[in-house]
């Protein structure tokens, strides 16, 4: 822009702001510091921050700021030119503790012991696809927009697909994953978290969990093609480092290795999530969301009813301390499914017609929620019942479970995109 | 800024540095595994991925003094951030009061780019504040 400019953070970003200054170019940034929130504080609080020191320096803090702007650059502030960043050299040599050591202080990993990506081993993964291992496969950053996008190839992403316990057979759903240069980290002070659903035959080709316990620690696939995916989102994007690439306050058990959903396609009675978004049942596909996190659906209005529990009336109940910025992602079991059939609901679009008319908030309370708004451009009289959710697409459902109870669980997460992993093997 | 300082602010462990084939360092404290434990030495592929060239920005030149100058306020849409400028709004009454103070939410989400504000800021403005709260 070629104006002079004092950002005014928080410190809490303290380590964001200098890392991703340098990353994009001004290491030097005279960037100032109040102290930290800011946000609940009231205008006195606040003008007592501005008057007093920066945190960080230790100097006045308007006086930093004004002098940020007018006191004349250093010859390493007027720097221009080229650095290449190292990412270390393309092998280590040491004994097998070393390196589980190695690449844990280096942040290349989950903090969990890792398989050491050997030669053979990483040769092993490439000949899980036809795909050349020098093809580049995406781009990724822990936020896309506000961290500079790292590139990656075939052979980076069979490198963390061994280091995760994965075999060949997982890579092409890998590789698919790894294509969109979708974060499962993304660096949000929200903790939020990642879901990746699978369907087509790729489900049994991997012997993949969709019954009893399916989202639990209970399947290699399940498990490692998960944990590939936490791995890849460090090592693909510099992502991870707390307090710099990722800020989420309280962090999220989920991100070990994410919401992994294979859907059990054949004791639904509903069309597979793939089909829904246009690919043919017999294509394998993966499918991704993003959002709050996930919580159990056991309780909830209408489940006492008999003969057939209300399961629409419970999802919507669920559906209470949910943000309307994302929208929900619902878990049946097919037990629910097949109930929620009985009810009427033959497809899962007659279902999330029905939760959106009829999952409703007062407008008074959306305006005081957080990361919920009134619908815009519209003038709601106070006290109005609106739906919580803008569209009927904002309600996505997925099959999943051994039917040993009518349960389901519920995100507020948002659908992102489908893609294809057959192209991958 | 000393090599090292740099490389940590650029999140990357300087240990990433050595040449070609490196021997892991073990952390301070860490029991080594040595050949005595029956341990030989392999060969671990590195598992990252490619950084972009880092193109070095030279900053904007700074202003004499801000007396009688126009700055503009930022708001980049974090939580606090617009009441934190308000208040630095009327620090500069209070204390600067030659300097025209305007403020401006930037558009769309925290990283979206707002050239056109960047635009206006270029023909009316002559510093910047950007306030990221939370």
């Amino acid at each position: 822009m070629g104006i002079p400019t004092a950002p005014l953070v928080t410190i809490a970003f303290k380590d964001l702001a200098k890392s991703n200054a340098a990353k994009r170019g001004m290491p030097l940034e005279r960037i100032c510091f109040t102290p930290h929130p800011v946000w609940g504080k009231s205008e006195a609080q606040m003008y007592e921050y501005l008057e007093g020191k920066d945190p960080v320096s230790g100097k006045p803090l308007m006086k930093e700021v004004v002098d940020a702007l007018t006191s004349p650059l250093t010859a390493d502030e007027s720097k221009s030119g080229t650095t290449t960043p190292s990412v270390g050299p393309p092998t280590y040599v040491d004994t097998a503790d070393n390196l589980q050591q190695y690449f844990l202080d280096n942040g290349m990993t989950d903090y969990l012991p890792i398989i050491i990506p050997t030669q053979e081993k990483v040769d092993a993964m490439l000949k899980g696809t036809s795909h050349s291992p020098d093809e580049v496969l995406g781009k990724m950053s822990p936020a896309k927009g506000a961290f500079p996008e790292w590139s990656y190839t075939v052979k980076h992403a069979a490198i963390n697909a061994v280091m995760a316990g994965a075999t060949p057979d997982y890579f092409p759903t890998l590789l698919a994953i790894a294509s969109t240069g979708i974060s499962a980290l993304f660096s949000s002070t929200n903790s939020l978290v990642s879901a990746a659903v699978i369907n087509g035959p790729v489900r049994d080709k991997l012997n993949m969990n969709y019954g009893i316990g399916a989202m639990g620690p209970f399947n290699q696939a399940n498990s490692s093609i998960g944990r590939a995916w936490t791995i890849m989102s460090r090592n693909f994007c510099d992502g991870g480092v707390c307090g710099q690439t990722y800020m989420g306050s309280q962090g999220n058990v989920v991100n070990f290795s994410n919401l992994i959903i294979p859907e059990n396609e054949k004791d639904s009675p509903w069309t597979p999530f793939h089909v829904q978004r246009g690919f043919k049942k017999e294509e394998s596909v993966v499918s991704f969301f993003m959002g709050f996190g996930i919580s159990q659906g056991q309780g909830g209005k209408g489940l006492g009813m008999k003969p057939v529990p209300h399961f629409h009336e419970a999802i919507s109940w669920n559906t209470t301390p949910f943000a309307n910025m994302y929208g929900a992602l619902v878990l049946v079991d097919p037990l629910v499914a097949n109930g929620l059939g009985d009810l009427g609901y033959k497809t899962k679009e007659d279902l999330a017609d029905w939760l959106q008319k009829n999952t409703l908030v007062n407008i008074n309370d959306i305006k005081t929620m957080l990361f919920s708004g009134p619908p815009r451009g519209q003038q709601i009289p106070d006290g109005t019942m609106i739906p919580r959710f803008a569209r009927a697409d904002m309600f996505n459902f997925v099959v999943v479970g051994g039917q040993t109870n009518p349960y389901h669980q519920i995100a507020n997460m948002r659908y992102q995109l489908s893609v294809s992993i057959d192209k991958w093997t | 800024m000393n090599r090292r300082k740099l490389l940590s602010l650029l999140g990357m462990s300087p240990a990433l540095l050595a040449d070609s084939r490196a021997t892991a360092q073990q952390k301070p404290g860490n029991k080594a595994a040595t050949p005595d434990a029956g341990q030989g030495k392999i060969t671990a592929v590195n598992p990252k991925g490619t950084p972009p060239p880092i193109q070095l920005i030279p900053m904007a030149p700074r202003l004499d003094t801000l007396e009688g100058k126009t700055v503009y306020l930022v708001d980049t849409g974090f939580h606090g951030s617009d009441m934190l400028l308000h208040q630095v709004e009327a620090w500069f009454g209070r204390n600067m009061p030659s300097v025209t103070v305007v403020f401006r939410r930037k558009a769309g989400p925290y990283a979206e780019d707002d050239p056109k504000l960047w635009k206006e800021i270029k023909e009316k403005g002559n510093a910047v504040i950007m306030a990221v709260g939370h």
